[in-house]
C-alpha cells in the first residue's frame, strides 16, 4: 500500500512544484513506483517540469468528473520505465471544480498500485489547499530561508496539525544560499527549523542548475553534478528511512595559484 | 394541611414562599393561586403598597416553563411580584463553567501563525506563541514559555487581569481592550515582568515583588503564605 504525502508551503514561489518533480524522480531512481499528481487546477506546470506537457490527453477533472478512467489519465514517464507517472491538472476550470472528497477518493484508486502519492499542492489555503490535503497521510511543508515564507509556513503547519493527519508535517528548505547564510545574512536551517518546531527532512542549496534543468524538462535529481540534485536524492533516501547526514554549509573556496604553491611545498 | 406544597414565611426584609420539591406541580399551582388570592383579599396586613415575593425552590431547579407559570399566577395580582427565584442546587454545567473560571489551566500548545488559543480563566502557559498567533485568556495569563507573538489577558473586559512573565519577545500584550505595541521605541522592560492596567486606565509594569501587593488575590488563590 503506497503512502500520499502533500507538499504543500502556503506562499508562492519557494519550490513545491519543482520539490514534488525531483523527489518524485528520485524516488522513481530508486526504484519505487511514485505517482505525482498535480492539484494546481487552472496553473499547472508539474508536467511542464519533468517535461510532459505535450502528452496530456485527459486530466483530474476529467477523472474526478467521469468523462475519464483513471487510468487513461496517468501519464507515463518513458525515462523511468513503468516507475514514475503523473496525473496532471486541469487548466480550463478553476479549484472549485473539485471536492477533497473526490481526491481522496482518487488517491485510495492509486494507492495499492505504487509505492508514493506524491500531492503538489497549489500556493494559498484556500480550497486547493483542502483538496490536497484531504488525500494525504502525511505533509511536506517547503520554505524557503525568508520570514515571509517561514511565517506562511507556520501558518500552514498550524492547520496541518488540525487536520489530524496520520503523520507530523516535515519541513524541507529551499534555495539555501551557502554564502549568505555563513556570512549572517540569510536565516540559518537551525534558526528555521526551530522556530517551526518540526522535524526536519531535508534542506536544497540554491542552484542554477535547478532553473536550466526545468526549462529543459529535466528534473534536476538526474544531474549527478548538481548541489541541489544531491539535496534532492538525500531527500528521498531519508524518506525510505535511511540515515543520511545534512549536506555541510561550508563553502569550498576556490584555490588561487599561490595557496596552490605553499599546498604542493607542504606536501612533501 | 402537614403535606402542603407551599409554605410562606415572614422574614425581616420581606416575604419568602417556599415550593416543596417533593410536591406535585400542579398542586403548588393550586395552592399558590389559593394563597395569593388570601393574601390579596386581605391585604390590610401588608404596610407597602407594592409587596415583593422571594421564591425558594430547595433542591429542585425550576425549568423555563414552571417559572413561566409560576410569574403568569403573579401576574393576576398588580400588587404582588417576584422578586427574585432561587435554588440551592445548580446545573452541572454551570458548576463546571464556574469552576473553569476559577481554575489555572496548565497549556503547552505551540500557537502557530493565524491561530488564536482562548482560554477561559487563568493560563499557566508553557507552550511557544509564534509571531502572528494570539495566547488570549479571560483571566490572567501566566508567561513561562516563549512568546513571540501577542499576549492577551483579561479577554474581552477584565481589567483586573494581569500578564506575569518574559514578554520581551512579543509582538503585542493586550489587557482587556488595551493594546501595547512592541517596537523600536516600545520595549518591555525585562527587570519589570508584571503588566497589568494602572488607574489612569493605561497598561504599565512592575517588579515582581510589587504583585503582591497589586493583587494579594493571586497569591491567596496559589495558596502559601
Amino acid at each position: 500500500m503506497g503512502k500520499s504525502i502533500v507538499i504543500t508551503s502556503g506562499k508562492g514561489g519557494v519550490g513545491k512544484t519543482t520539490t514534488s518533480a525531483n523527489l518524485g524522480t528520485a524516488l522513481a531512481l530508486m526504484d519505487k513506483k511514485v505517482c505525482l499528481i498535480d492539484l494546481d487546477i487552472g496553473l499547472r506546470n508539474l508536467d511542464v517540469v519533468l517535461g510532459l506537457d505535450n502528452r496530456i490527453i485527459y486530466d483530474i477533472v476529467d477523472v474526478a468528473q467521469g468523462r475519464a478512467k483513471l487510468h487513461q489519465a496517468l501519464i507515463k514517464d518513458k525515462r523511468f520505465d513503468d516507475k514514475l507517472f503523473l496525473l496532471p491538472a486541469a487548466q480550463n476550470t478553476d479549484k472549485s471544480a473539485l471536492e477533497p472528497e473526490e481526491v481522496k477518493k482518487i488517491v485510495e484508486e492509486l494507492r495499492p498500485d505504487f509505492d508514493y502519492i506524491l500531492l503538489d499542492c497549489p500556493a494559498g489555503i484556500e480550497q486547493g489547499f483542502m483538496n490536497a490535503v484531504a488525500g494525504a497521510d502525511q505533509a511536506i511543508v517547503v520554505s524557503t530561508p525568508e520570514i515571509s515564507s517561514v511565517r506562511d509556513a507556520d501558518r500552514v503547519v498550524g492547520l496541518l496539525e488540525q487536520k489530524d493527519l496520520k503523520e507530523a508535517p516535515m519541513l524541507i528548505i529551499n534555495r539555501i544560499k551557502k554564502h549568505m547564510v555563513n556570512d549572517g545574512d540569510m536565516m540559518d536551517v537551525d534558526e528555521i527549523t526551530r522556530h517551526l518546531s518540526i522535524k526536519l527532512l531535508g534542506i536544497v542549496f540554491d542552484d542554477e542548475d535547478v532553473i536550466s534543468s526545468s526549462n529543459k524538462g529535466e528534473p534536476v535529481v538526474l544531474n549527478e553534478k548538481s548541489a541541489a540534485g544531491q539535496g534532492y536524492r538525500n531527500i528521498a533516501r531519508r524518506l525510505e528511512g535511511e540515515t543520511v547526514p545534512l549536506m555541510s554549509l561550508k563553502e569550498q573556496k576556490k584555490k588561487g595559484l599561490f595557496e596552490k604553491v605553499t599546498e604542493w611545498f607542504k606536501r612533501k | 394541611m402537614a403535606n402542603e406544597a407551599i409554605s410562606l414565611k415572614g422574614h425581616k426584609d420581606g416575604y419568602e414562599i417556599v415550593l416543596r420539591s417533593a410536591a406535585k406541580f400542579s398542586d403548588i399551582e393550586q395552592e399558590l393561586k389559593q394563597l395569593l388570592d388570601h393574601l390579596y383579599k386581605d391585604n390590610s396586613k401588608f404596610d407597602a403598597d407594592q409587596v415583593d415575593f422571594k421564591i425558594q425552590t430547595g433542591n429542585w431547579l425550576l425549568s423555563a416553563d414552571e417559572k413561566k407559570k409560576i410569574e403568569d399566577i403573579f401576574a393576576n395580582y398588580p400588587l404582588f411580584s417576584i422578586h427574585r427565584i432561587k435554588a440551592d442546587v445548580i446545573l452541572k454545567d454551570d458548576a463546571a463553567a464556574i469552576i473553569e473560571k476559577n481554575m489555572i489551566h496548565a497549556n503547552a500548545d505551540i500557537i502557530r501563525n493565524g491561530q488564536i488559543k482562548t482560554i477561559d480563566g487563568d493560563v499557566l502557559f508553557m507552550g511557544t506563541v509564534h509571531e502572528g498567533g494570539i495566547l488570549q485568556a479571560t483571566g490572567n495569563v501566566y508567561l513561562l514559555g516563549k512568546a513571540e507573538g501577542i499576549v492577551s489577558a483579561g479577554f474581552p473586559d477584565n481589567n483586573s487581569a494581569v500578564i506575569v512573565g518574559d514578554v520581551t519577545h512579543a509582538q503585542q500584550v493586550r489587557i482587556a481592550d488595551l493594546v501595547t505595541i512592541f517596537d523600536d521605541e516600545v520595549q518591555p522592560d525585562e527587570s519589570k515582568p508584571v503588566v497589568f492596567v494602572n488607574d489612569l486606565h493605561k497598561l504599565a509594569y512592575l517588579r515582581m515583588d510589587e504583585l503582591k501587593k497589586l493583587r494579594p488575590k493571586i497569591y491567596a488563590k496559589f495558596g502559601g503564605f
